[in-house]
């Protein structure tokens, strides 16, 4: 009897260590929370990554990339990711100030020029450029340049750059464009803003209920009006000056335990397949030169950027924002 | 009048709020290392903000305070005004409605290509001080009336009668009955809408109209999670707990008890009006009814135009179900709480020991000035690194949010329980009853004022979405928290359909918790 018995606790065990070497690895990734939506890129990357990969795909969301970066800086060395997604390159330096990020190893020279991208631990996966959204039905001759907008009496809305990427973006944009003319600038703009808000789904909803004639966002939102919606009167004003695009990045943590899956994730992100689903879940441009796109984004202005480095920005910040709440209140 | 272990319940529940909350300042002072940045207390900056903040709150206290004055009287005046019921109700509804639904509401019908815009005038702009007032009135104003209309019902038939018998003139049933009935509660309600509309964000900057219209919120907002400077943070919170506390010391005095003859629920002789008069108040009502269901009705074409599809529907139902649950837990949990903790407090009102009352009802009441943000990532800060957040943390959701309710709780069924005390404390002392006897008894007496306290924190505590973001789990998905990330994807008018079903769910528990309180 007790031969039987410890016999067929050994066979659970053996059986047990069989199975738990048959476990698949976990990649943890910390991501943001429009990212992991049913909506969103989430289900679709980890359905594709995970085919490959023999592992599998763990989100953790925070609400937004700050929150991502709020999160690092609390942890520490004992951060959960092995991978952080969603920061965009306004906060690539903080982040290397925490010294998790490793460097990734992958190729980037098929990304788009336009990025020239030569940063070494941080990889971009999808990026878009702020632009001011309007209605075409209701505006036949839209602004042309950011001068000209700021001058017009155009009914503006944007977010508050204290409280919001896009907002901080206009912010960078408006500096990037005046220099120091920027506060006369900003008065111009208070007389015809219509309001700030706190972050960017306010301005867009109020924008939609005909609250504005124009309203800040990226130049890929029509393309979600006419891919999912079939309405096409929502357009990007193209602006001469050049806009200021928001690049969003992915990295892999130097505390992770799974080094190498984290690095084939990277290189999952930069790849034709991940590169086709981002655009229309994420509603940004892909970073992989001659990726295919659906025929509306063709639609899509195609701005250049504006003159402004990322590191200037970043240092002026706080400067930046002093003035424009000092300036843009009315 | 109960027992010692009454007053260490209740005693225990208050060490443990008041201990949550110490830790969550505790957890930002431990990680940053540093106390308060006191420099920024001189920075004109500050200042302009803490001025705004107090103007716009007390302005908008004083406004729904005011205006809500009126409408409690017409109804209180005319008891069989059509649709009463639904007014009641729908009026707590406007207390918790979601700032999606607020705000798509406004713009629709007053923004610029707004439904109502034409009627204004040239010079009309939502945007401003007019549209923060604006919102805070539709958000606090239903509330005031309803407590209003409360504390009307509670003045004595034998007060009207006696007026009667003494032919009191208008002006006189006026000040010597109505107001005295009115005062004590008015003032804790004024001061209950400012310490909310002090510490509002979303609204205030999206119908503000610029930076000249930020609050004390929004610089907490920006130095706790866009800059991460916890001592700027912290010097904020310590103000923000100061003002909305002084503000709080300052109307929350012990209520007294009204004179005249003793309390009864049931409604039986109010003054007769005259039909001029009724038609005066009829008009005040149905405009007051006009004005709160316009920004609900400017949901309908967002949800009309909904991409519908079965996950649509499937993920909303589940979001739903879980904000249900959470909801009924938090809420069962804070009434019981708010119960225990009323126990000392009407021990020591018993006894007459009025300061103790006072400073533990302060005590008791404190979350609602405790800046929510700062609460719950002082708790994420200090127990992330402890536990595992990602799986545990829907308790913290729960807990927060019981905490966050408590003061309603508190603040709804004091006056009640304290009346009780003061009508049948000596009389059930004397008959020496058991603890079970004494339970029914009370429970008779309190039960429609617990099921109304009950429908008001379930509402709120499945409103909560700051907390959420932050301790949620994303596979555990509540409505609120469905709507926001529809809307932050585009999805406007998915949002609004998932506002219209929170609603709509609202709207349902109210009327049914509200008839079981009138089968009482």
């Amino acid at each position: 009897m007790n031969k039987l018995i410890t016999l067929c606790l050994a066979t659970l065990i053996s059986s047990q260590a069989v199975i738990a070497s048959a476990a698949t690895d976990t990649l943890t990734v910390y991501t943001y929370d429009s990212f992991v939506s049913k909506y969103g890129p989430g289900p679709k990357i980890k359905a594709a990554f995970e085919k490959d990969c023999n592992c599998e795909l763990n989100f953790i969301a925070a609400e937004d990339g700050v929150s991502i970066l709020n999160r690092l800086k609390i942890e520490g060395t004992k951060a959960k990711a092995d991978v952080i997604l969603g920061l965009d390159n306004a906060l690539m330096r903080d982040a290397k100030e925490t010294g998790l990020i490793a460097d990734h190893q992958q190729d980037v020279s098929a990304l788009s020029p336009t990025l020239s991208w030569s940063d070494k631990q941080f990889v971009p996966y999808d990026y878009g450029y702020f632009a001011f959204i309007y209605d075409s039905t209701k505006i036949s001759e839209p602004a042309t340049s950011l001068r000209q907008l700021v001058d017009s009496d155009a009914k503006i809305i944007y977010q508050d750059p204290r409280t919001s990427t896009p907002g901080q973006g206009f912010m960078f944009w408006m500096n990037a464009v005046y220099g120091d003319q920027t506060n006369t600038a900003w008065k111009q703009l208070a007389s015809h803003t219509v309001t700030v808000s706190k972050g960017w789904w306010e301005a867009y909803s109020m924008f939609l209920e005909g609250g504005a004639d124009y309203v800040l966002s990226y130049t890929t939102s029509p393309a979600y009006h006419m891919i999912v919606e079939s309405e096409s009167k929502y357009k990007a004003a193209q602006f001469s000056e050049g806009h200021i695009a928001q690049i969003e990045v992915a990295a892999a943590l130097n505390t992770s335990s799974q080094p190498e899956l984290a690095q084939s994730f990277l290189k999952f992100l930069i790849s034709a397949e991940a590169q086709a689903i981002l655009p229309v879940t994420n509603w940004m441009l892909p970073v992989l030169e001659n990726t295919e796109l659906p025929e509306q984004f063709s639609e899509l202005v195609t701005p250049k950027l504006v003159d402004l480095s990322i590191e200037t920005a970043v240092t002026e910040r706080k400067n930046w924002i002093k003035d424009w709440r000092s300036n843009a209140a009315k | 009048m109960f027992t010692k272990s009454s007053n260490i319940a209740g005693l225990l529940f208050i060490l443990i709020i008041s201990s949550v909350t110490v830790l969550a300042f505790q957890g930002l002072i431990g990680f940053s290392q540093r106390g308060a940045d006191l420099a920024l207390l001189e920075d004109s900056y500050f200042h302009s903000i803490l001025l705004f903040s107090i103007k716009q709150a007390l302005l908008s206290a004083l406004l729904s305070t005011l205006l809500a004055w009126p409408i409690a009287r017409a109804i209180y005046y005319y008891p069989n005004i059509f649709f009463k019921q639904t007014f009641l109700s729908l009026s707590l509804l406007c207390f918790v409605l979601p700032t999606l639904v607020l705000i798509t509401g406004f713009v629709s019908l007053l923004g610029l290509s707004g439904f109502i815009t034409p009627f204004l005038g040239e010079d009309w702009s939502l945007y401003g001080l007019q549209g923060i007032l604006l919102a805070h009135v539709y958000m606090n104003l239903p509330f005031a009336v309803r407590a209003m209309h409360l504390q009307l019902q509670s003045i004595p038939d034998s007060s009207w009668i006696l007026a009667r018998q003494l032919k009191f003139s208008r002006w006189q049933r006026f000040r010597l009955i109505e107001i005295p009935s009115l005062s004590a509660n008015a003032s804790l309600i004024f001061g209950f809408i400012c310490i909310l509309c002090f510490n509002s964000f979303a609204v205030v900057l999206a119908l503000g109209g610029g930076p000249q219209s930020t609050t004390l919120e929004v610089a907490i907002y920006q130095a706790l999670k866009y800059d991460f400077n916890i001592p700027e943070a912290l010097t904020l919170a310590w103000s923000q707990f100061a003002i909305a506390g002084v503000f709080f010391l300052l109307l929350y005095r012990s209520n007294s008890v009204p004179w005249l003859s003793k309390d009864s629920t049931e409604k039986r002789w109010i003054p007769c009006i005259s039909t001029a008069t009724k038609g005066i108040y009829l008009l005040i009502y149905t405009g007051t009814f006009v004005f709160m269901l316009m920004p609900l009705l400017a949901l309908l074409p967002g949800v009309l135009a909904a991409n519908y599809s079965i996950d649509l529907i499937t993920d909303v139902l589940q979001a739903l179900s879980l904000t249900l649950i959470l909801g009924v837990l938090s809420a069962v949990s804070a009434m019981l709480i708010a119960y225990c903790i009323m126990l000392p407090i009407r021990n020591a009102a018993q006894r007459g020991q009025l300061r103790l009352q006072n400073t533990l009802q302060w005590l008791a009441n404190h979350t609602l000035i405790a800046p929510a943000m700062v609460l719950s990532v002082g708790l994420y800060i200090l127990f992330l690194p402890l536990i595992d957040l990602d799986q545990l943390g829907i308790i913290f959701v729960l807990i927060l949010n019981t905490l966050l309710i408590l003061p309603f709780a508190i603040q709804q069924i004091r006056a009640r329980v304290l009346q009780y005390d003061n009508d049948y404390a000596l009389l059930y002392q004397s008959l020496k009853l058991n603890f079970q006897q004494r339970i029914s008894i009370e429970w008779g007496y309190i039960k429609p004022i617990m099921l109304s306290t009950f429908a008001l924190v379930l509402l709120i505590s499945m409103g909560d979405v700051a907390i959420f973001s932050i301790f949620g789990n994303d596979n555990l998905q509540t409505l609120p928290w469905l709507i926001y990330q529809y809307a932050g994807s585009y999805r406007i008018h998915e949002a609004s359909f998932a506002s219209a079903i929170l609603l709509l769910v609202y709207f349902i528990i109210l009327l049914k918790i509200e008839r079981a309180k009138y089968h009482a």
